[in-house]
């Protein structure tokens, strides 16, 4: 045993040099001054998303605002394609070097970068030409479902941009051949989307029903149980002053309807590698606007709203948005330009830009009257409109994240695997995160 | 070079060399000496390396153990955050948590097939791999292959082998030998596929420590054994496999600690952990709470527990095995 | 796995170089008599073990070159189906092969160099050089390969990514792995087996230490070395997480980080994604066999084994 004194002389080292060391503060980077960033305009850098179609929307309009501002030049780059935007975002966040803006900042996780301190608060810039506060501006673009992406406090630290809500798009050739009409099929309820799944799986005419993936991570449920759940209850977040509000008839309903597409072999719990929709892997599929152009060339698809258990007329019915917002984040040196950019980026002649370039929806009220000649000619964006008009988003608190995945670990053992029965799923996931959403409202009173 | 690393004719010193005035330790060291040792070069030597576990191991290590005992989290420069003491919380919070709890059951489903199968497999090939036969070298280098190939190459191809419509259900779907749901999405299963893939990937290194370690058995014994009479078999118990036990001890030691680090695998192959946290693992909790979630002072303590889990299943193995000869 | 234990300190007496070893293995008598039915047994052990190594290969290559993957066992062979290399081409699209091993060669690569310059160093000092600390250097060299990795991830992440400002840059990936502890001690125990005589001899004639070291020291342990790049090589050309925690760039990441997100984000985008996991595999995993193929010969058990081994 000779390597003992060594050993304990290794162990009394080591802790010596790291204690003498300061804890990591050392070469930090430095903070942006609030007060002087606020007011301060000139060259400015924002991110956008990856997507060919939200890349070219972003360069024209960058070239519009370059044109008009030399001053003020806008460096734009592709948000750097990691794992997630979320981790990119907040490692950026974290390092100090984030842009000014983020032209695909998810709600979800913002109330996190709220946190962090990654985000400002867009009332501390000054008010534009016209005297609107960001409030001001929001309200008036978005209307009343502006009012679901501000923080806690009342301010908001993203303006709501874009959403994608989530509908069923459907195989017609697939649902031809298993018999069913392709024009008019049978999805306004459960008893109903249950029946043609086993029409579908039955006939041989496609392996699932559905095919959400099951995997486990804290984002799956936003396209496979909360479209259902929004529809179900005609717009109830999961969480709502300060509950979980799922567990009850209309949690339940949701639970038990996946649940039976799981155990009847309908949805599959193995990770489909690839597009099970344009592979024929599926005969259905959740999907927002975007689907339009991914989808036209490979599948001869239609759409429907979301079911729900007793059916619920198109025009009533509610959805997730998917949304994908514009944040400003408090790394930016010239915030007062930064605002400026995203009031432009978000005017209407820009969102109608946006409309035609990339099919997706500007979260604007009265989308359908704003742009109705646009409408006309690309009906098959006409339900999504109608759609985005009634959408849920994600709650607005803390933990979201861990909210997300505490629900997805409950799904996964009530709904997917079926380790529990569905009661036991929901109450474990309840009390996870009324425990979580509370232990947030500690921390807050605390700071 | 041959001349001068030639030990034949070692010239004599034409001037006084450098480091006589050490040698023998004859005449009275300096002060500095003393301090620094006789050839104090040797620390200017050691010290990229030093510096190198003290910015990778030392300040890390110290940072975790500050992270795991406060509510710390990741914020912007210069954010006014409230990081505060928390004592044993985040430790209390870990330790009552079901997945927690489930992934420290998963490293013991893991350890408990993966260890066993790992030195039983690896000796045994090892012994048929020692002596010479045709073709030797190209079986080693099969069964080393898979080691130093990629994980995530390696998984993308057994995702392929065992999903549900996969090479291995083909083949023994016939023999109704197919588990419901399939291999890497059934509860019972994942865990063990995980054991079985690590094993698989792992064992050509293993092989090569048993080999070296076969070397080391003397032949006398085999010959002496045989001259009693034992035959292969029982030499194989009564020789072999206590000649190799400090490899055995050395093989244990490292599978502990790869089914501690397990994070490529449950990320990968069994998507994220599941099913429903059946393959899920610490370091894969690490990963979601200390970076998903940003809860790093929760992830510091999963780590903490999983350093002291894997220290006292090291002195198990000690005691049991037996490394120190 | 790079890492390797320590068990206990080794005495400095010279050994038979590890090639003398070896070839003295190889001619070793058998023990005892093989009788047939033995021999044969043992041939088919190795045999069948060998085609359970390798079939998941096999099906590597030629599912990759498959128009689609074929999961039947006759899609095993490599001519199996119609043959094309759009695998290739949409997997190449999709994540720049190209960049993803030129990130994955300069990691691997960085890794070896400062391996080799820093831990032949301090594997010198360990070995020849009474200094202050030295028995603390060498144990702590010790203590690191105990202490797993992933527990320090966090803290080094955040160390990395913010305070050394390394996010996203080469020496960001390689820093954790920078010096290998495994090489140090390796270098260490090669130079304690030389004779002091020889650098005695060379002190003498009056060249400085870093002289001793390369020009004597270094060309006596060129077995050493090889077994130090192969060791080192494999930890990062396969080392998955943390460069996947400290790249966000694509045009950063090793291969092994951008097939991996391809196989969990972007699988979607082709159209057929297992052709082209595989594909990506095959690309991932073609430089390190071919490098072990070259090398094999040199690469035996005894020189792993008697680094390893104490």
């Amino acid at each position: 045993m000779r390597t003992r004194a060594p050993h304990r002389a290794a162990v009394a080292t080591a802790a010596a040099l790291a204690l003498a060391l300061p804890l990591g503060a050392c070469g930090a980077p430095q903070a942006v001054d609030a007060e002087t960033a606020a007011t301060a305009r000139g060259p400015i850098t924002i991110w956008y998303s990856n997507n060919p179609q939200e890349v070219a929307w972003g360069e024209q309009m960058v070239a519009a605002w370059n044109a008009a501002h030399p001053d003020e030049p806008v460096r734009a780059q592709e948000i750097p394609a990691g794992t997630s935007s979320e981790a990119v975002l907040s490692a950026s966040i974290t390092a100090g070097n984030a842009p000014c803006l983020v032209f695909n900042t998810s709600p979800a996780a913002v109330p996190e970068f709220e946190r962090q301190g990654g985000l400002v608060d867009l009332d501390t810039l000054p008010p534009g030409e016209d005297g609107q506060t960001a409030t001001d501006y929001v309200t008036a673009r978005s209307g009343d479902l502006a009012e679901q992406y501000a923080s806690e406090d009342g301010h908001f630290r993203q303006l709501p941009w874009k959403s994608n809500p989530v509908m069923v798009l459907y195989d017609k050739e697939a649902f031809a051949a298993a018999g069913l009409d392709p024009e008019d099929p049978p999805l306004g309820t459960y008893d109903e989307l249950l029946e043609t799944a086993r029409t579908i799986v039955g006939s041989g005419a496609a392996p699932n029903g559905l095919y959400p993936s099951p995997s486990s991570q804290f984002f799956q449920p936003w396209f496979d149980f909360y479209p259902f759940y929004a529809a179900q209850t005609g717009g109830t977040q999961l969480v709502e002053d300060g509950r979980p509000t799922f567990d009850d008839a209309d949690g339940e309903a949701v639970f038990d309807l996946w649940r039976t597409m799981y155990a009847e072999g309908l949805s599959s719990p193995e990770i489909y590698n690839g597009d099970a929709f344009a592979d024929g892997a599926a005969a259905m599929s959740m999907a927002g606007p975007w689907a339009v152009a991914a989808y036209t060339d490979t599948v001869d698809w239609g759409v429907v709203p979301v079911p729900t258990a007793e059916g619920t007329p198109a025009d009533e019915t509610w959805s997730f948005s998917d949304a994908k917002n514009i944040a400003l984040y408090s790394a930016c040196e010239n915030r007062a330009t930064a605002w400026d950019l995203a009031r432009f980026a978000t005017s209407e002649e820009q969102d109608r830009l946006l409309l035609e370039m990339t099919g997706q929806m500007p979260l604007r009220s009265d989308l359908l009257g704003t742009y109705p000649d646009w409408f006309a000619e690309n009906p098959a964006y006409v339900p999504f409109a109608e759609q985005a008009a009634r959408t849920v988003e994600v709650p607005n608190v803390t933990s979201s994240t861990k909210v997300w995945q505490a629900f997805r670990n409950a799904w996964s053992a009530g709904v997917i695997f079926r380790s529990e029965p569905v009661g036991q799923a929901l109450d474990e996931a309840s009390s996870d995160v009324a425990d979580l959403v509370s232990a947030d409202a500690a921390r807050g009173e605390r700071s | 070079m041959s001349a001068r690393t030639s030990q034949a004719t070692p010239r004599p010193a034409a001037a006084p060399p450098r480091h006589a005035a050490g040698d023998g330790g004859e005449r009275p060291a300096s002060g500095l000496r003393r301090v620094l040792g006789r050839q104090p070069l040797g620390g200017l030597f050691a010290a990229p390396y030093l510096l190198f576990v003290l910015a990778v191991f030392a300040v890390p290590l110290v940072f975790a153990v500050y992270m795991a005992f406060h509510d710390y989290f990741f914020a912007a420069p210069g954010a006014d955050v409230d990081r505060p003491f928390v004592g044993l919380d985040n430790f209390a919070a870990v330790l009552t948590d079901p997945a927690v709890q489930r992934s420290f059951l998963n490293v013991a489903i893991f350890l408990v097939i993966n260890v066993p199968l790992t030195v039983v497999l690896a000796l045994v090939l090892a012994v048929a791999l020692d002596a010479p036969m045709r073709g030797l070298s190209f079986f080693r280098a099969a069964y080393y292959v898979p080691y130093i190939t990629s994980s995530v190459a390696v998984v993308g191809v057994w995702l392929f082998l065992f999903g549900g419509d996969g090479l291995v259900n083909r083949v023994l779907g016939p023999l109704g030998l197919v588990p419901d749901p399939s291999w890497l999405v059934n509860s019972s299963w994942a865990m063990p596929m995980i054991a079985v893939f690590v094993t698989w990937k792992q064992l050509g290194f293993y092989i090569l420590l048993y080999l070296a370690a076969l070397q080391a058995v003397p032949k006398e014994l085999h010959e002496s054994a045989s001259v009693d009479g034992a035959g292969r078999l029982r030499r194989f118990w009564s020789v072999t496999v206590p000649g190799v036990r400090p490899a055995t001890f050395l093989v244990v030691l490292l599978s502990t600690v790869v089914g501690a680090n397990l994070f490529t695998e449950p990320y990968l192959l069994t998507g994220g952990g599941g099913p429903d946290g059946a393959s899920s693992t610490p370091v894969l909790l690490l990963y979601q709470r200390g970076i998903e979630q940003n809860e790093p002072g929760e992830a510091a303590a999963i780590g903490l527990v999983l350093v002291v889990l894997v220290l006292a299943v090291s002195l198990i193995n000690r005691r049991v095995v037996g490394g120190d000869r | 796995m790079s890492t390797v234990p320590f068990p206990g300190e080794r005495p400095a007496t010279p050994v038979p170089t590890a090639a003398a070893r070896e070839a003295a293995g190889r001619t070793r008598p058998p023990r005892g008599r093989v009788r047939p039915s033995a021999a044969v047994v043992r041939v088919v052990v190795l045999a069948l073990g060998a085609l359970l190594f390798l079939v998941p290969f096999l099906s590597m290559v030629s599912g990759s070159l498959q128009v689609a993957a074929d999961p039947s066992p006759a899609g095993l062979l490599p001519g199996a189906g119609e043959t094309t290399l759009d695998n290739y081409r949409a997997i190449d699209e999709a994540i720049s092969l190209g960049s993803g091993l030129l990130n994955s060669g300069i990691f691997a690569g960085g890794v070896i160099l400062a391996t080799i310059v820093f831990g032949s160093l301090a594997g010198y000092a360990l070995a020849q050089l009474e200094f202050r600390g030295r028995g603390a250097v060498f144990a702590l060299a010790l203590l690191v390969q105990v202490v797993p990795f992933q527990l320090l991830l966090v803290p080094l992440y955040i160390l990395v990514a913010r305070d050394y400002g390394l996010a996203d840059t080469h020496l960001g990936v390689m820093l954790p792995f920078l010096i290998n502890s495994t090489a140090v001690i390796i270098f260490r125990q090669y130079f304690l087996q030389l004779p002091q005589d020889v650098f005695e001899a060379a002190r003498m004639d009056g060249a400085s230490e870093l002289r001793v070291l390369r020009s004597v020291a270094l060309p006596m342990v060129r077995p050493a070395l090889l077994t130090v790049v192969l060791v080192t090589f494999i930890g990062p050309w396969n080392e998955f997480l943390w460069p996947f925690l400290v790249t966000k760039e694509a045009d950063q990441q090793p291969l092994a980080v951008s097939l991996a997100n391809f196989i969990t984000t972007l699988s979607g985008q082709v159209a057929n994604p297992t052709g082209a996991v595989l594909a990506g595999a095959c690309v991932l995993a073609a430089p390190a066999v071919a490098l072990f193929l070259v090398f094999q010969r040199r690469f035996t058990s005894t020189d792993i084994g008697s680094s390893v081994k104490g």
